[in-house]
């Protein structure tokens, strides 16, 4: 646990207000915004009345001296449910010099379940998979929980190929509220399938989040000489020239890269690319903070 | 080419190493693993077979490097020729004598000689010879290849005796004008005849190394030949049962016992024959008699029928000429009988004898011509006519001959006729009290010739000269001698004839000489030697020499002698014809000579019988000649005359550079590919 817990990635995340990017539906206020309005103490905004609306919410005040009916809306607070989305396929175990994807990945998970639920109290779970669900863990509060799921945390070691398909059908047989799903990956695979894939989730109330993890010489491989590469999740291999690293295979990530992104985006969920070179801390910070300034 | 130490040939296991190393190397090409192939794109072929053609480059350059290692350590080396620019000269001596005839002798020596010269490097010096009856120089030492092929290829056999000896002396005169090493290869039949008694006489100097390459193995092949054959040079009776004959002896060289035919042949026609049983190697004498010939030269011949391994000696050719008897004019004194009658005596006792005296005092010789006569004997006569004295010079001129033996006469009147000089002083040893003996005897001078004198000094010993004439020769021949130094015996040449002088008488009064049986033999040799019959029809061996004409003649006025050799041709020209003082008498066969005296003469020349013994030299004498160790032999010799021909050079360096060529070219390129390897990690 103590590896998970690194106080100075947890003190870099603690001073991030988690709150404000989190939507209604939650008990615990200003953690997560709820994606939906809901009914609390703070004042949001006015709306014209649409014949059909409740009318416990017209502000009667305002219509006396105005003499025009407008419904008075609440930002709502609520505690939300977290859930993690761990793909554990043999892609995840490259590096190039540590930690591995998969560690990265470990560590960003920890992070954020520590944050929701000793921080947020949120309901947090997990699901570890990769061409099939290998953990799930479902998301609660109860005492114990943290411990559990960073002891499943521990237990997800890569194995086989990836598929988005099995742990979202798996993950939406159980999800009996909405929340926050986080997708942990390299997403080594056709972005638009990747998101034909994720968008159901999307569609039923969930706030998606992608987090893609790469490794720096994925993004910038740099091959002295010709040399023989070994997929890991298939054992293909092929000779590649450096030339062709330098100039194709660069344009070509950089286009996966901003497919996803801008499919991300269009299909409503948030994507954040993450280097394993690059602190963790901060990383976290930045998504937090893009997510903050995006509301 | 070849290798000093091929045993470092093992090394070559090394190669194992680099091939090994390749191996694993291509073999641990460990591939890079990605996370997914999915942006990567299979490179160009021409990447990665660039890279194996690097790696195979290295492989061959690493290959090399232990190769070449291995190389230098087995010491590789070129054969070059013996004798080469450092100065080593080459010189072939081909055996052209008699008993090269034998068999294919000839060309498979010169063919071996061929090789070895071809073998010879264009920088190197090479001399080539003959060896026969005389060592020929056929080439200076040069280096033009052409030249010295034309010149090996020329030598043709000849009839002469080789002699090893010889061939020494040569050597040794050529190495004191040229003291760089010498390669000797000697091509012969290594003839155990050619060697001289002494094998010192045939060592060679030190700068010379003796190559024998002998062309005979093993033994010889029996043969038999004639040795020697008795016949009379001149005939007058061919009824006469002491000299009409023919004696020959037939000798056999490592043959079993075989009945041999003889045959004689006469002008080309068979007129006798026989049968004779030669024992083992021994020999067996025939006779043909009588001796029936025309008159004039007859060309005889003794044949051997049935073939042996050397045909070419298995005849003897000698020509008998067949004249009446030639008339002798003896002119004595008037009171000096006795003379006459022992010189007639002694010269019918001759046993080849084919004059008539006709004795003459002196006061009755002025109507005399001497040219009527084989010779003229002046004994005692000191006083002659003086038209008969003149007639006598100018037969002496022309070619004729006389004896002047001095007697008592000689004190009384000193002037000698035909002779220049006066008689100086008579010693009178019976008045000393110790008559004078014969102290010293020319035998090679042909009146007094004899093989082997033996210890009575060829029977002078026992002469006893009372009276002798005293005279101081000045350019004149003194072939005897008595024991106090006086001349006995001169000679003298004027004109195309010859005149003897003998300063004792030939009565028993001045001396005891008439008395001994060696004045027989000296009466017989004078006037064959006189009369020149000796040289009008004869035997000889090949290799000697006829006398042309008379030292004395001055060179415009000699005429012009002619010769026909036995292949028909001139072997003179127009100018030896008329200055040549001799012939060598080098083929085998029968020589036609008219002298410059006008006389003919017809002459058969044979072989030297030593040529017929075709017994070559044993091996351990012919590598104590060649010097070589004991372990080496003339087999060895013979089977390897090329190795002996040259000497190895060494490659060594250049293999090392080499090495160090590749070892640098190595570590070039293994450098850069573990670089590139580094980056890649």
């Amino acid at each position: 646990m103590q590896r998970f817990l690194d106080p100075k990635v947890l003190a870099g995340i603690s001073s991030l207000d988690l709150l404000a990017k989190t939507v209604v539906d939650s008990f615990v206020a200003g953690l997560h915004r709820s994606p939906d309005f809901g009914f609390s103490q703070e004042f949001t905004e006015y709306r014209a009345y649409v014949p059909g609306d409740d009318l416990r919410h017209v502000d009667w005040n305002l219509f006396a001296r105005t003499e025009r009916c407008y419904l008075k809306r609440y930002r709502g607070e609520t505690n939300t449910q977290l859930t993690i989305l761990l793909d554990s396929s043999n892609s995840m175990q490259y590096t190039s010099g540590p930690p591995t994807k998969v560690d990265y990945a470990r560590y960003l998970a920890a992070s954020l379940f520590y944050l929701a639920i000793h921080n947020q109290r949120d309901a947090a779970g997990l699901i570890v998979f990769d061409d099939e669900v290998r953990e799930y863990i479902r998301p609660a509060t109860r005492t114990g929980q943290l411990s559990r799921l960073f002891a499943g945390l521990e237990r997800a070691e890569p194995h086989a190929r990836t598929d988005f398909a099995k742990p979202l059908a798996h993950f939406q047989n159980f999800l009996h509220r909405r929340g926050i799903a986080v997708l942990i990956s390299d997403f080594y695979e056709d972005p638009e399938i990747i998101v034909r894939t994720i968008a159901p989730l999307r569609f039923r109330g969930n706030e998606v989040v992608l987090f893609h993890i790469l490794d720096p010489q994925e993004i910038r491989p740099a091959l002295k000489g010709s040399a023989i590469l070994v997929d890991l999740e298939t054992d293909q291999k092929i000779e590649v020239t450096p030339e062709y690293t330098r100039t194709v295979y660069r344009v070509r990530i950089d286009e996966h890269i901003e497919q996803l992104r801008s499919r991300a985006r269009a299909a409503g969920m948030d994507y954040k690319l993450l280097v394993t070179s690059q602190p963790l801390d901060r990383a976290l910070r930045e998504y937090l903070s893009f997510r903050q300034a995006g509301n | 080419m070849g290798l000093l130490a091929p045993w470092f040939l093992a090394g070559l296991a090394a190669l194992g190493v680099p091939v090994f190393v390749h191996l694993l190397r291509r073999h641990k090409s460990t591939p890079q693993p990605v996370s997914s192939l999915m942006f990567f794109e299979r490179g160009t072929q021409s990447s990665t077979r660039y890279r194996r053609l690097r790696y195979l480059l290295l492989f061959a350059l690493r290959c090399a490097l232990v190769l070449l290692v291995v190389l230098a350590f087995a010491n590789p080396y070129l054969r070059r020729a013996a004798a080469d620019a450092n100065g080593r000269q080459l010189l072939i001596v081909l055996d052209n004598s008699f008993s090269m005839r034998a068999g294919t002798r000839f060309s498979d020596a010169k063919q071996q000689a061929l090789t070895v010269l071809a073998g010879k490097s264009h920088a190197q010096k090479a001399q080539i010879m003959a060896l026969g009856g005389k060592l020929d120089v056929l080439t200076q030492p040069i280096t033009d290849d052409a030249q010295l092929h034309a010149a090996l290829a020329s030598i043709q056999p000849g009839d002469g005796h080789a002699n090893f000896g010889d061939l020494a002396r040569a050597i040794g005169r050529m190495a004191e004008t040229f003291r760089g090493p010498i390669d000797l290869h000697l091509f012969s039949d290594m003839q155990r005849t050619a060697m001289p008694a002494n094998l010192a006489d045939a060592l060679l100097p030190g700068n010379v190394t003796l190559i024998l390459q002998p062309v005979v193995k093993g033994s010889a092949p029996p043969n038999w030949t004639v040795e020697s054959v008795d016949a009379p040079d001149s005939l007058s009776d061919p009824k006469d049962p002491t000299r009409s004959r023919v004696q020959a002896v037939v000798a056999g060289f490592g043959t079993p016992a075989a009945a041999k035919t003889v045959s004689l042949v006469v002008n080309g026609k068979v007129i006798a024959t026989r049968k004779v049983d030669v024992p083992a190697g021994g020999r067996a004498t025939v006779e043909f008699a009588p001796l029936d010939v025309g008159y004039g030269f007859n060309r005889c011949e003794v044949r051997i029928s049935g073939g042996d391994a050397f045909p070419a000696d298995d005849a003897t050719v000698f020509a008998v000429r067949r004249s009446d008897p030639e008339r002798v004019l003896f002119v004595h004194a008037a009171s000096e009988t006795r003379s006459a009658l022992y010189f007639g005596s002694a010269l019918d006792a001759a046993a080849h004898s084919s004059f008539v005296i006709q004795s003459v005092a002196a006061e009755q010789s002025t109507d005399l011509d001497p040219s009527k006569y084989a010779f003229v004997v002046l004994s005692d006569a000191v006083i002659l006519p003086s038209i008969f004295e003149h007639a006598l010079a100018q037969y002496v001129a022309k070619g004729g001959s006389v004896l002047i033996a001095l007697g008592t006469s000689a004190g009384r009147h000193p002037r000698i006729p035909l002779w220049d000089r006066e008689v100086r002083d008579v010693r009178d040893y019976v008045r000393a009290g110790n008559p004078a003996t014969v102290g010293h005897v020319d035998f090679s001078y042909p009146v007094l010739e004899q093989v082997q004198p033996g210890s009575d000094n060829g029977g002078w010993a026992d002469v006893k000269v009372f009276y002798a004439a005293v005279l101081n020769p000045e350019g004149e021949r003194v072939t005897a001698r008595l024991t106090d130094g006086t001349p006995l015996l001169l000679e003298k040449q004027l004109g195309e004839g010859r005149v003897l002088l003998l300063t004792t008488g030939l009565e028993n009064l001045t001396n005891d000489l008439p008395l001994h049986p060696v004045f027989v033999a000296f009466v017989d040799r004078t006037a064959h030697y006189l009369s020149g019959t000796d040289r009008l029809s004869a035997s000889k061996v090949v290799d000697s020499f006829v006398q042309l004409r008379s030292t004395t003649t001055q060179m415009g006025a000699a005429t012009s002698v002619e010769v026909i050799g036995p292949d028909g041709q001139r072997p003179l020209s127009l100018s030896e014809a008329r200055t040549a003082q001799s012939l060598r008498l080098d083929r085998v066969g029968f020589y036609q000579i008219r002298f410059a005296n006008g006389r003919d003469a017809v002459v058969g020349v044979n072989p030297d019988r030593r040529e017929s013994d075709l017994q070559p030299l044993a091996a351990d004498v012919q590598q104590l000649w060649s010097g070589s160790s004991g372990a080496a032999s003339s087999e060895t010799a013979a089977a390897q005359p090329i190795a002996l021909n040259y000497r190895p050079v060494s490659l060594w360096w250049y293999v090392m550079a080499l090495a160090f060529v590749a070892a640098l070219a190595e570590a070039v390129f293994a450098s850069g590919y573990m670089g590139a390897t580094r980056e890649e990690l």
